[in-house]
């Protein structure tokens, strides 16, 4: 095969191979040289010494991070947050789903304008925000959970599945006189199982990296997640750093914390992302190629 | 149709209501039961902000309501458009789109050709695997990672300027124009990987007889990409090109937010980071929402028109 290509085309293949590892290799060596500086010494991090590999490897921030509990409980916040969110998300956007992709239904074509037209207009930021300060919901995570209950894109994906699902099994399930609860339960919540399983994800990712809603709505230093502890964590070593001078943070860089930080903060989604991989881009293409 | 013909007439046997509007109701009463909390809430939070927007011509006050605020008209629109502050914001937003139009937008597309003339199946899934992660993290992380690696005094990217070019470190984060060169390549970074998949999906579609038709006229492997595999996917560029087009008034939040610092702001504050800062941390709430709603309207005009022209292309529009 190769042998009897032309030595321009021999080129452009090389020369193709090559450039796509650089772009794979650019986008991951952030995470690799953050990963690597939060294992670094504080002297080698000032310096800037940290390339590759960890310089003069430590734990010391890890062990400063991980001493005060703050992070501990931004973790679990966080791990509550995507928990429950995306339960959540996933029954509402079932319960809407599928209703919505039975043409027989009465109304059906009313509903669908009206969550359509959600997805091109919007009240903003501002009301939105009075509307959950006077619903009561401040301080809460249900101010998180509630406004963001359904992703109308994952809902059209689902339903979008849902009618390509050949009617014959429905029927069959109706004539032995089975329910729509439960055809739903039995026959096309599994049949959907990869799809469902694609869309958790999107929820959860989105759920672990929330951070404005965060920040507009938790006020509760105790409350926040780990996006939110992070950036209040970057803000306060800023403050301390420029009142107390260079000498007073040797021990201690805030560059060391903040990479720590990030990448307890990462860890997470880069552990499942190798082995949940397919179901992340399977997502995208039912969502594109059906339209 | 016929299937749920038949159905129909099954439950018909089944149920004799005199209306048939009451028998299709409890026909499906499981169904809107299932439906009808999630129909509630797309009221609620949906369409309350959108009830919520009148605010932008009252004087909102927490104390007195959406209601009980008073009326004043177009004042806050008055004073949006005689500030040189909102001018600023709005061409900061328009600028950094077209920017990011310009250099972010192209970069999926040459990178899915490249990725399509990989080969080697495993050598493809792992290319692919790497370029997709920066999708998946926050752009409060990566905005706090690029923050460190272009640090001018401790960052990777300023020692190796050093060591290798001899250059002087580079105040990436602090100079308006290195900060917008900034922003542009945390977009490519984050979205370039996974931008290619629907272009990918797009190639694959390409008949390989034109490939084949036109080595044999002689063309070498550029010529092809030019002339058979650009050509083949025109549609699906045309149709992701409307569609950025049709947001240029957005500029997300998180990712300004996360790579901003004060000494930029003259650049890098657009629409979402200045509602942020006047209304949420200044409590400027009508104004803010004038702003939105104008922002808001634009972007409803971007897209209806955008939705127009796909149509008009022959493709299927968003509605």
């Amino acid at each position: 095969m190769f042998s009897r290509k032309s030595m321009g085309e021999k080129i452009y293949i090389i020369c193709n191979y090559f450039l796509l590892a650089l772009a794979a290799f650019i986008a991951i060596y952030p995470f690799i040289n953050i990963i690597s500086t939060s294992f670094s010494s504080s002297r080698a991090i000032l310096s800037g010494e940290v390339v590759f590999l960890p310089v003069e490897p430590t734990l010391q921030n890890f062990r400063m991070v991980l001493e005060d509990g703050q992070i501990f409980q931004a973790f679990k916040n966080s791990v509550t947050i995507t928990l429950v969110g995306t339960a959540f998300n996933m029954a509402a956007t079932v319960m809407v789903a599928y209703p919505l992709s039975k043409q027989r239904l009465m109304g059906r074509s009313i509903f669908l304008k009206l969550i359509t037209f959600t997805m091109i207009f919007g009240g903003g930021m501002i009301p939105s925000f009075i509307l959950v300060k006077q619903l009561g919901l401040m301080n809460t995570y249900g101010a998180l959970w509630f406004p963001g209950l359904v992703s109308t894109f994952n809902m059209f994906v689902l339903k979008n599945y849902f009618q390509s699902i050949p009617m014959s099994l429905e029927e069959a399930a109706a004539i032995d006189g089975a329910n729509d609860i439960y055809i739903l339960c039995k026959i096309m919540l599994p049949l959907a199982l990869p799809t469902l399983a694609t869309l958790t994800l999107f929820y959860a990712v989105g759920w672990w990296n929330s951070y404005m809603n965060v920040i507009m709505y938790i006020n509760n230093t105790g409350k926040l997640n780990m996006s939110a502890k992070l950036i209040q964590m970057i803000d306060n070593m800023n403050i301390a750093s420029s009142a107390e001078g260079i000498g007073a943070t040797q021990m201690l860089t805030p560059e060391g914390i903040t990479a720590t930080t990030i990448v307890i903060a990462t860890a997470p989604i880069l552990v499942v992302y190798p082995f949940l991989q397919k179901y992340f881009v399977k997502g995208v293409m039912v969502g594109s190629v059906k339209g | 149709m016929k299937n749920s013909d038949n159905q129909l007439s099954i439950f018909k046997s089944t149920f004799r209501h005199k209306s048939p509007f009451l028998n299709n109701l409890y026909r499906d009463r499981y169904l809107y039961m299932l439906l009808l909390p999630v129909l509630a809430y797309y009221l609620l939070f949906k369409y309350g902000p959108m009830y919520g927007i009148i605010i932008a011509f009252k004087d909102f006050r927490f104390v007195d309501g959406i209601l009980g605020s008073k009326w004043v008209g177009l004042k806050h629109f008055e004073r949006l458009f005689s500030n040189p502050e909102f001018y600023n914001i709005l061409k900061n937003t328009l600028w950094l789109n077209f920017c990011s139009i310009l250099f972010v937008f192209p970069m999926p597309i040459i990178m899915a050709i490249m990725i399509n003339d990989i080969y080697s199946g495993a050598y493809k899934k792992t290319v692919q695997s790497f370029l997709y992660i920066p999708h998946f993290i926050s752009w409060i992380v990566l905005g706090k990672i690029l923050i460190a690696m272009l640090s001018p005094s401790t960052g990777v990217i300023n020692s190796l300027l050093k060591t290798v070019f001899g250059i002087d470190p580079i105040f990436f984060m602090g100079d308006t124009f290195w900060w917008q060169v900034s922003f542009i390549i945390s977009s490519i970074w984050q979205g370039t990987g996974w931008g290619t998949i629907i272009y990918l999906a797009a190639i694959s579609g390409v008949d390989s007889e034109l490939y084949d038709a036109a080595q044999i006229d002689g063309a070498n492997k550029l010529r092809q990409i030019w002339h058979v595999t650009l050509p083949g996917i025109r549609s699906t560029i045309a149709i992701m090109l409307i569609l950025r087009v049709g947001s240029v008034m957005d500029v997300g939040f998180e990712q300004i937010y996360a790579l901003q610092n004060p000494t930029v702001r003259g650049v890098s504050e657009v629409i979402s980071t200045y509602v942020y800062r006047l209304g949420i941390e200044g409590a400027q709430y009508s104004y803010t929402a004038a702003i939105g709603l104008f922002q808001s309207a634009i972007g409803l005009i971007l897209i209806s028109a955008t939705n127009k022209t796909v149509k008009s292309l022959g493709e299927n529009g968003l509605w």
